[in-house]
């Protein structure tokens, strides 16, 4: 009678076996219930409803696979995370309704954390706004400052929803690449820079806002004070506002420094910044972010929240408060987490690269995040039998699944129609992964060579 | 730079247009009153007695269990064994079979899951008729996707002598709704049980609905995440399994009204793939995931209630008695003391006439507040007591449809509504006494 199954893949969907007996009746119920049904979907929305994510989660669900495609953390996060949720769900009234904008220890824990870190005042209940996840803070930033006849410029490659989330506000994306710039050292995400020329370029009168994200996903960027004054020149010169998608803000790698432009001269009024507790903690799956910014564009952004969830879930922005006080305590010591996850990440990143390397890749070693990018065309794969319209590295991608049971996301995902003859030779690799998802993944490259015919 | 972001702000507004008429919300300030003056607080709907043991239970193994992976992303509609679980549910109810995959959405609450219909389905040219009085977001969520909502009232029909007013004393006069209809309506939004007054539609009442929405070929949004909670015996008639209804209608649930726990915000979506792929579209747009250990314990208590449903110990059962029990205790306290109780056949909320109190909050004319928005400041300010004035559940322009009517939640411990009785017999005597 009842099904007993506890079996579940967390990284996307699963076709479920349905008896066909339910399947095809289901289909014919409807079938005859249809009239002329003259309702389609709204305008805003045409056009969005694919996603490489659907795709690529889908194919990489089988567990024998190994998984450094989507980017979810397969590591604990601490123990004491898990604990204060733990604590805050035993308390009865923690699990009704709390504050719409944000839990108040929440808030008041965000602004202590960001004060020290931005070096001035922040106001909990005006200058910050609590969101399902960055990806909630992006789509309140985007509905609430963005509309049509808005130009809004977006650096290529970029984190996908950024493209879909402007055409939904009604807003027009303009695009522009990081572009590989060969200075005689070995691959760095610090070779791939704007051209500040070809930049201003995409400024003008209609130019709302520009998307920055730093560091950048996919390919590891972490943007120097010089290369976000140029930036900031801009948006000041052109009145711009300014997006700033930090959620990788604590993972940078020795010799590297998070700035947020937010902090640089002009920049505070017309700034949203916005962070991640799923990128901060290792929790993605507590889907818990937030905007910070000053009251008078973080208001609109509130009108917005309140018109579309109201609040979040109460337990988890406890907990989260907790986990930041604990945090904040030791914010001058090399114990906290935000340095000692980024410690433990960076051994990773030096053993993906390693492993990458001794395959006979070139991949391009990132200054922060959680992804390492790679150039694949020197491995001379031919797909072009493959008579799909795809881009290569979707090709290359769905064959490495296949053929070598190893996972990665294509780099033409993150990239508008102009460029993705550009980026189609790379692929993005994950590496906030166990060590024996890493040794899993070290055993596929070594045997690389030896199955290739 | 500073002169150059105020020439900015001179020629065009920051915000985006969508915006215009939207940002007030009664509940920023009625939150905040209630904060500072309530002892006791039968305002915001949300339950002061504690979930179900076995829900706390599930939520504790998913977070500190042995599947760390918990903690991170799940499937973006919905965790698989949520709607797995609610597909089997709902299609018991709906007598038909549902799909997980495609027939099932899970969001941030209900809100959400009302939010992602308007933005899917209703733009600029759109009429969205909404039945007064409301939740106070649909109005809102309308405007924000760019449609015009067409407002009809229930209407109250008065009792017979001696009798109380029954929240089933509340109807659309079917003429009237009819009248609503034209070719820009693009959707309708029920709520049923109805927030505020507690009025259950009968099937009759909705089948009104329904021949209307087939005949003019209009989407229903049914907002049901008060479904369990029905008094009585009566009976909470899903809209979407009458005749022509499931092809044409969104059923909105809410984990927090379901299991007592509004602050973990699980809602879902039922209905055809045909509508719910673009659902899916706007929320893979807007917020992708929702949070996976709620999820996780969300599912087990539905699992809990599939194996449990019909029999006493279910929760579905076992809510709706104490809650009725407690509807009785507050509609006596309010009767004995001459606040006039509608007693609702559903919900955990009651409005009730405040006529007889008038005399302590005078009329002030012209005043461009409704009275009972001023009653019900005056009465948290000075009898620390809280409720909601039911013009925060009109438009605008019919605000003072219904001046002297307030509404309050009775989810509440025992403790609490004898302490509101108290309150209550305690003004009533300094009102009587010479």
């Amino acid at each position: 009678m009842l099904f007993a199954s506890r079996s579940f893949c967390c990284l996307g969907t699963r076709t479920y076996q349905l008896g066909t007996g339910l399947l095809s009746r289901s289909v014919s119920i409807s079938a005859s219930a249809t009239m002329a049904f003259r309702h389609k979907n709204t305008r805003r929305i045409e056009g969005l409803d694919s996603n490489v994510w659907v795709e690529f989660t889908k194919v990489a669900a089988d567990p024998s696979i190994v998984n450094l495609g989507q980017g979810l953390p397969d590591i604990s996060p601490p123990t004491y995370v898990k604990e204060e949720l733990a604590k805050a769900a035993a308390v009865d009234r923690l699990n009704q309704y709390t504050r719409g904008f944000g839990h108040p220890s929440l808030v008041k824990a965000l602004s202590q954390v960001y004060e020290v870190v931005c070096g001035r005042k922040i106001d909990p209940l005006t200058d910050i706004l609590v969101t399902v996840g960055a990806y909630g803070s992006l789509f309140s930033t985007i509905q609430a400052l963005i509309e049509e006849e808005d130009e809004v410029i977006i650096i290529e490659p970029f984190y996908d929803c950024y493209e879909p989330m402007v055409k939904m506000a009604g807003g027009k994306p303009v695009f522009i690449p990081l572009r590989y710039k060969n200075d005689g050292n070995s691959e760095s995400s610090a070779n791939w820079v704007l051209d500040p020329a070809e930049l201003a370029s995409k400024f003008n009168s209609r130019t709302k806002a520009i998307i920055l994200n730093t560091p950048h996903n996919p390919i590891g960027k972490v943007f120097t004070r010089e290369e976000l004054q140029v930036v900031a020149d801009l948006c000041i010169k052109h009145d711009t506002l300014c997006i700033s998608d930090e959620v990788y803000e604590w993972l940078v790698y020795k010799g590297n420094k998070h700035i947020k432009i937010a902090t640089l001269p002009g920049m505070w009024e017309r700034t949203i910044t916005i962070g991640s507790a799923g990128k901060t903690y290792s929790v993605t799956g507590w889907k818990l972010g937030w905007s910070i910014g000053p009251q008078n564009l973080i208001k609109h952004l509130q009108v917005v929240h309140q018109n579309t969830l109201y609040t979040c879930p109460t337990p988890l922005q406890e907990a989260l408060a907790q986990a930041f006080w604990i945090d904040y305590k030791r914010m001058g010591d090399p114990d906290c987490y935000f340095y000692s996850l980024s410690r433990e990440l960076e051994l990773k990143r030096d053993r993906m690269a390693r492993l990458l390397q001794e395959a006979g890749l070139k991949p391009v070693i990132p200054d922060g995040g959680y992804f390492m990018i790679v150039d694949v065309s020197t491995l001379n794969v031919d797909l072009s039998d493959v008579d799909e319209k795809q881009p290569y590295d979707y090709k290359f991608v769905k064959w490495m699944i296949t053929s070598k049971k190893l996972s990665a996301i294509p780099l033409s995902a993150f990239c508008g129609p102009e460029t993705k003859k550009q980026f189609e030779k790379y692929i993005r690799f994950c590496f906030i992964k166990k060590d024996s998802t890493l040794d899993a993944a070290e055993v596929v490259l070594k045997n690389w060579n030896k199955q290739t015919a | 730079f500073l002169s150059l972001s105020l020439q900015a702000e001179m020629s065009r507004p920051v915000q985006a247009r969508r915006l215009e008429g939207i940002d007030k919300n009664i509940w920023v300030e009625f939150v905040k009153l209630a904060a500072t003056y309530s002892k006791v607080n039968l305002g915001q709907g949300f339950p002061d007695f504690p979930p179900p043991d076995f829900l706390k239970e599930a939520f504790l193994r998913a977070v500190s269990g042995e599947n760390k992976m918990l903690h991170q992303y799940t499937r973006a509609f919905g965790h698989p064994p949520l709607v797995k679980t609610l597909a089997q549910f709902f299609g018991k109810l709906l007598g038909r079979d549902l799909d997980p995959m495609t027939n099932v959405m899970v969001t941030v609450g209900a809100y959400q899951a009302l939010f992602n219909c308007f933005q899917a389905f209703v733009e600029e040219g759109d009429e969205v008729i909404i039945i007064e009085p409301f939740f106070d977001c649909y109005e809102p969520m309308v405007k924000m996707a760019g449609g015009t909502p067409v407002f009809v009232p229930l209407r109250l029909k008065a009792p017979k002598d001696g009798e109380l007013m029954s929240s089933a004393d509340w109807q659309l006069d079917p003429a009237e709704l009819a009248s609503k209809f034209s070719t820009q309506t693009k959707a309708i939004i029920l709520n049923s049980p109805n927030n505020p007054l507690g009025k259950v539609f009968s099937r009759g009442e909705l089948e009104v609905i329904a021949e209307l929405c087939v005949k003019h070929d209009v989407l229903c949004i049914s907002d049901e995440v008060y479904e369990w909670l029905v008094y009585d015996g009566k009976e909470h008639v899903r809209i979407a399994s009458l005749q022509g209804m499931w092809d044409r209608t969104v059923s909105i649930g809410s984990a927090g009204k379901t299991f007592s726990i509004t602050g973990w915000k699980v809602g879902w979506t039922v209905g055809p793939n045909r509508l719910l792929q673009h659902l899916r579209t706007v929320h893979q747009n807007s917020v992708y995931h929702c949070a996976t250990v709620a999820q996780e314990a969300v599912a087990q208590g539905f699992q809990r209630e599939l194996e449990h449903y019909g029999k006493p110990e279910s929760y579905f059962v076992q809510l709706p008695k104490e809650l009725q029990q407690k509807r009785d205790w507050l509609v006596q306290s309010l009767d004995a003391v001459g606040m006039k109780p509608i007693v609702p056949e559903g919900t955990y909320f009651l409005v009730a006439d405040i006529s007889e109190f008038k005399s302590d909050v005078p009329d002030v004319p012209d005043s461009d507040e409704p009275y009972d928005s001023r009653f019900a400041k005056w009465m948290v300010k000075n009898k620390g007591l809280a409720a909601i004035p039911l013009s925060a559940f009109y438009c605008e322009a019919h605000k003072n449809s219904y001046s002297h009517f307030i509404r309050f939640c009775f989810a509440k411990e025992e403790a609490t509504l004898k302490a509101a009785n108290d309150i209550l017999q305690k003004w009533k005597q300094e009102k009587t006494s010479p």
